[in-house]
């Protein structure tokens, strides 16, 4: 049984039914749970569910502690920017902890955050910036585009061992979709193909699993089958099925929010020209963020961003329907 | 670990307890140092001691119970050593050899003891703060009558960490003790140099009125004025009343650290940063006239606690016991290669 | 070494009949542009996130306007009212938030991040506090440069819980920066109370430890901010004696104000009670100003009108500016990612 939710949501669905399911679930953040009549309140009391001051530091660093300590946090963070004054502990503390115990600890703990709010919020507030969590030993990172994926990926990052940057595209907040009733767990590092085809492969993320799906719904006119990949974490990454995609369809196409050079893209074009480059017909292509700070002018942000009829004219570009640009 | 409810006194037996655990500290800092010499090339990266410190660790962990925890900073040896982790572990962790505390994979600034409430180290200054203020919040939603123990180098008191915590820490009433280990130098800088309190002539506590909680400053150099003033502090968190933030003015012994150096170059401990950087020859060789750890001896023999014959023979035995674990972490063999990839995901 | 008593024009400047009428011009117009910025963000003629600060404009006309052009302000997401009040032209600033390519910064950083250099106006960031360790390094560089600048950094009380505040306090103590720290308590950070954040009330018992000059003032009784913060003006421009010139602080002034809309514009405000009309009325800066200079003749009914004609017209010709200048670019970013070497911008 299934039941329709706002993205959003899905996700405090999720940390709902976590916070029942195991007493060790903490959520705290700031701007939460600030009256008495707070959903999350109501169920759980305070001493599960905190608002905390600005002070991201203390906020993860309490985290990491309370995890330590045998809990699981999730904190509540809005923007992944915020993560950036924090970052010491992001990078540095949390997914090293156990590492360096030499396995005598462990960090279960979720930062959530949304990330990509290209909505004329300007330089600040709309980045992309999950390529600066990839990478990072012992940090596992999930990006849901589907309302019942984020209510998935947030009961497994809660139930996972690991800290877990859990990042929501704020374009998707209120997007509706079906989600599963009751317990649903989507697992870490397998790949969602949201539209199967036999012509390109589209890898998207986020936001831009929607624009590559309606591009591909534009190219099907043309007699073009796209298959669209959702890899729905970046960390681990299902290199097995973009790679199985690849080999049936022998054209790429890499679809990422971020600024080109600190694109997951990168990363997966990397995997596919180690490990499928001879099953490649055409180059790789990436359709990315251009290297720019996010503009708040909104026919320039515009310009900045991938959308359906850059990627489409990559699927032309690749397959050799039109000119491959200089 | 103490079950005493008088604060001010510490038993005879208590007092010999404390006065052995420092010389292990002290003992135990000395072969790490020695080792250097000894054996260069098997200690590696980046080491500090807490020669100096020993009063100021042991009076304080002289209050705990059983189930309290701790966390503290990359200068790390002493804590553990009191609550029980065997110190040939401990050798072996900073010799990098799979015998180690962690196996090997931390060294000597990520010793970490859960079963014994030592919840770990972090090697960046400050943020250990928060990490033990979020131990002290899963110890007050658990209701396990726990107390938390934050050390961490005046250095760390600039840092956001420590004012963002400290905040929450108050307004949440959380069970924790901030143990500020002065010790007047952050690496070279002298405290007066960096921090406006003490340019001022304050002592550091008074940050402490930022944040609505007690502060109070106590001579490290004592073991028994630092566990009462720990010891209040403690009895102040288990009521339920909160954090304080206790200053504990001490005076590193050693430098630093070990030396920087890249492969090749022997390390070796340095001179301490008052005479090499400072020039304050003086100064240093006052602070090791007030050496805590013969100062307590001889307290102890002069109280009559404790006669020179005993003293000298705990002296023995702590030898024998850290030269049991020097030769504990030679013998343990390195770990195998391909294990460093694991540990990475629990 | 022990703190030095800090000596200077101690006197607190009065606020004349001229001065009087400067500020009462400058905070209409604040609040006309404020009213209109959340007409045009109800119909999308600007969008993103906007963060009015009506209620605030006494502080931010009190402040900015006893300023030089060569006094550097740091801003943070609240800007619209110092960004005015420092001189930056009404119509850019309209044409920046409604993403024209006439506007303050040709339209690529919006409401939250506002520089007008010309006028002093150095940075708006858009995370809380993240101006404050800007605003230090802007007084340092004053203060090694050997001028009077004073550089002023306005935060919430919000930013006091946050690292960024204590440590850039301790250096600014520490170093006697030329730094006036005004902060904005208007008792909630962004959603939350104040006292969910700290068990501290006043942000002058927070820097307590460091024991430089503070004041706590009603942000609406703009007389109190105006010779409140022209006296720590005064002080911190006068040279130390030093011989190295610069001025020498830092000083807090906490400015008691009141939020009157959400945090931002669509705020629902869940968490706090509807302001009473009457409460409106004494906590609001400018009738309190207006009333006060009525009582002291300083005006008549027909200047009061007057006045609040002038902004509002100034305000539609900064509308019909914008309005009228081109969307920005697509491409306008190009070229501003990296600054050219040997270049000022």
């Amino acid at each position: 049984m299934a039941h329709e939710l706002p993205y959003i949501a899905a996700i405090n669905e999720a940390i709902q039914l976590e916070m029942a399911r195991d007493d060790s679930v903490l959520y705290f953040g700031q701007n939460l749970a600030t009256t008495e009549n707070d959903e999350f309140v109501r169920a759980f009391g305070h001493d599960r569910v905190r608002v905390t001051p600005i002070a991201e530091t203390a906020e993860i660093g309490m985290a990491v502690g309370a995890a330590l300590a045998g809990l699981r946090p999730v904190v509540e963070l809005y923007m992944a920017e915020f993560m950036l004054v924090a970052m010491n502990q992001v990078v540095n503390e949390a997914p090293r902890f156990r590492y360096m115990s030499g396995g005598r600890v462990k960090v279960p703990l979720v930062l959530k955050a949304g990330y990509g709010f290209t909505a004329g919020w300007a330089g600040q507030h709309t980045g992309s910036i999950y390529g600066m969590f990839l990478g990072i030993p012992g940090l596992k990172v999930a990006l849901p585009a589907t309302a019942a994926d984020a209510k998935g990926l947030m009961a497994t990052a809660i139930r996972d061992d690991n800290p877990v940057c859990f990042l929501h595209h704020y374009l998707l907040t209120l997007e509706p979709g079906e989600v599963p009733d009751g317990e649903y767990l989507v697992p870490f590092g397998q790949a969602q193909i949201r539209r199967a085809g036999g012509d390109v492969t589209i890898v998207a993320t986020g936001w831009m699993v929607g624009k590559a799906l309606a591009a591909a719904a534009s190219l099907a006119a043309e007699g073009i089958e796209a298959e669209v990949i959702d890899p729905r974490t970046l960390a681990p990454l299902d290199t097995t099925t973009i790679l199985t995609s690849v080999q049936k369809t022998g054209h790429v196409v890499l679809v990422d929010q971020a600024p080109r050079h600190a694109a997951a893209s990168a990363l997966i074009a990397g995997e596919i020209a180690e490990h499928g480059f001879s099953t490649l017909k055409a180059p790789i292509r990436q359709v990315t963020g251009l290297d720019v700070t996010v503009p708040y002018s909104e026919p320039m942000e515009a310009f900045v961003l991938p959308d359906d009829t850059k990627i489409a004219a990559a699927v032309r570009q690749v397959l050799g329907t039109a000119p491959v640009p200089a | 670990m103490s079950t005493s409810n008088n604060p001010a006194e510490l038993d005879d037996e208590r007092l010999i307890w404390a006065f052995t655990q420092m010389l292990r500290i002290r003992e135990f800092e000395e072969r790490v140092k020695r080792t250097f010499e000894e054996h260069p090339g098997v200690i590696r990266g980046h080491t500090h001691l807490a020669d100096g410190a020993e009063a100021s660790i042991v009076g304080a962990l002289a209050t705990l119970r059983e189930n309290d925890q701790l966390m503290c900073t990359y200068r790390c040896h002493g804590y553990p050593l009191v609550l029980g982790t065997d110190p040939r572990a401990m050798m072996a962790e900073i010799y990098g050899r799979t015998g180690g505390l962690c196996g090997g994979y931390g060294g000597s600034m990520h010793l970490v003891d859960p079963e014994r409430g030592f919840m770990g180290t972090s090697g960046i200054v400050g943020q250990g703060i928060p990490q033990a203020t979020g131990v002290a919040y899963a110890a007050q939603i658990r209701k396990r009558d726990q107390v938390v123990l934050c050390f961490f180098g005046d250095g760390a008191s600039k840092q956001g960490a420590f004012s963002e915590s400290l905040n929450i820490a108050s307004l949440w009433k959380l069970p924790v003790v901030y143990v500020m280990e002065n010790n007047s130098y952050n690496v070279i800088t002298r405290v007066e140099q960096e921090d406006a309190n003490a340019a001022a002539g304050e002592p550091l506590a008074v940050k402490a009125k930022a944040f609505s909680m007690p502060g109070v400053t106590v001579d490290g150099g004592d073991p028994i004025a630092v566990y009462e003033a720990v010891w209040a502090a403690v009895a102040r968190a288990r009521e339920g009343h909160g954090p304080t933030l206790v200053e504990s003015k001490l005076y590193r012994l050693s430098a630093h650290g070990n030396i920087i150096a890249p492969p090749g170059v022997p390390l070796h401990f340095p001179e301490h940063e008052a005479v090499e950087v400072f020039g304050a020859a003086e100064e240093y060789e006052a602070a090791k006239r007030g050496d805590p750890v013969p100062r307590f001896r001889a307290r102890l023999v002069t109280d009559g606690k404790l006669d020179a014959e005993r003293a000298d023979a705990i002296a023995a035995q702590v030898r024998d016991e850290m030269q049991a674990a020097v030769r504990y972490g030679l013998d343990s063999p390195f770990p195998e290669p391909a294990d460093a990839v694991n540990h990475v995901y629990a | 070494m022990p703190r030095t008593t800090r000596t200077g024009p101690a006197k607190s400047p009065e606020l004349d009949h001229p001065t009087t009428l400067a500020l009462l011009a400058t905070m209409w117009r604040i609040r006309c542009f404020e009213e209109r910025v959340a007409r045009l963000s109800r119909s999308l003629l600007v969008h993103g996130l906007i963060h009015l600060s009506i209620g605030g404009e006494g502080v931010a006309a009190a402040v900015c306007r006893q300023l030089r052009d060569d006094d550097a302000v740091y801003s943070g997401h609240r800007a619209h009212g110092h960004a005015l009040a420092k001189g930056a032209p009404m119509d850019r600033v309209m044409s920046e938030l409604m993403g024209r390519s006439d506007g303050l910064c040709r339209g690529l950083g919006g409401s939250m991040h506002l520089v007008d250099r010309e006028h002093g106006l150095l940075g708006a960031t858009g995370v809380v506090g993240g101006n404050l360790p800007l605003a230090a390094g802007d007084a340092l560089a004053a203060k090694l440069r050997g001028t009077d600048q004073v550089t002023v950094v306005f935060f919430g009380d919000g930013a006091v819980q946050g690292g960024y505040f204590h440590e850039t306090v301790n250096l600014a103590a520490l170093w006697e920066l030329p730094l006036i720290f005004v902060c904005e308590n208007n008792g909630f950070a962004e959603f939350t109370p104040r006292a969910a954040h700290t068990k501290v009330e006043r942000v002058c018992d927070v820097v307590a430890p460091y024991d430089f000059e503070r004041r706590t003032v009603d942000g609406s009784d703009v007389p109190a901010l105006w010779s409140a913060f022209g006296e720590y003006l005064a002080r911190a421009r006068a040279a130390d004696g030093s011989g190295r010139g610069g001025g020498r602080g830092p000083y807090l002034l906490e400015c008691l104000t009141h939020r009157l809309r959400g945090h931002y514009e669509g705020d629902p405000q869940a968490y706090r009670e509807a302001l009473a009309e009457a409460d409106w009325a004494r906590l609001d800066p400018l009738a309190r100003l207006q009333t006060d200079a009525r009582r002291r003749g300083w005006l008549g009914e027909d200047e009061v009108r007057s006045i609040e004609e002038a902004a509002r017209a100034e305000v539609e010709a900064a509308v019909r500016f914008a309005r009228a200048s081109p969307p920005a670019e697509p491409d306008a970013t190009a070229g501003l990612v990296y600054a050219r070497v040997g270049t000022q911008s």
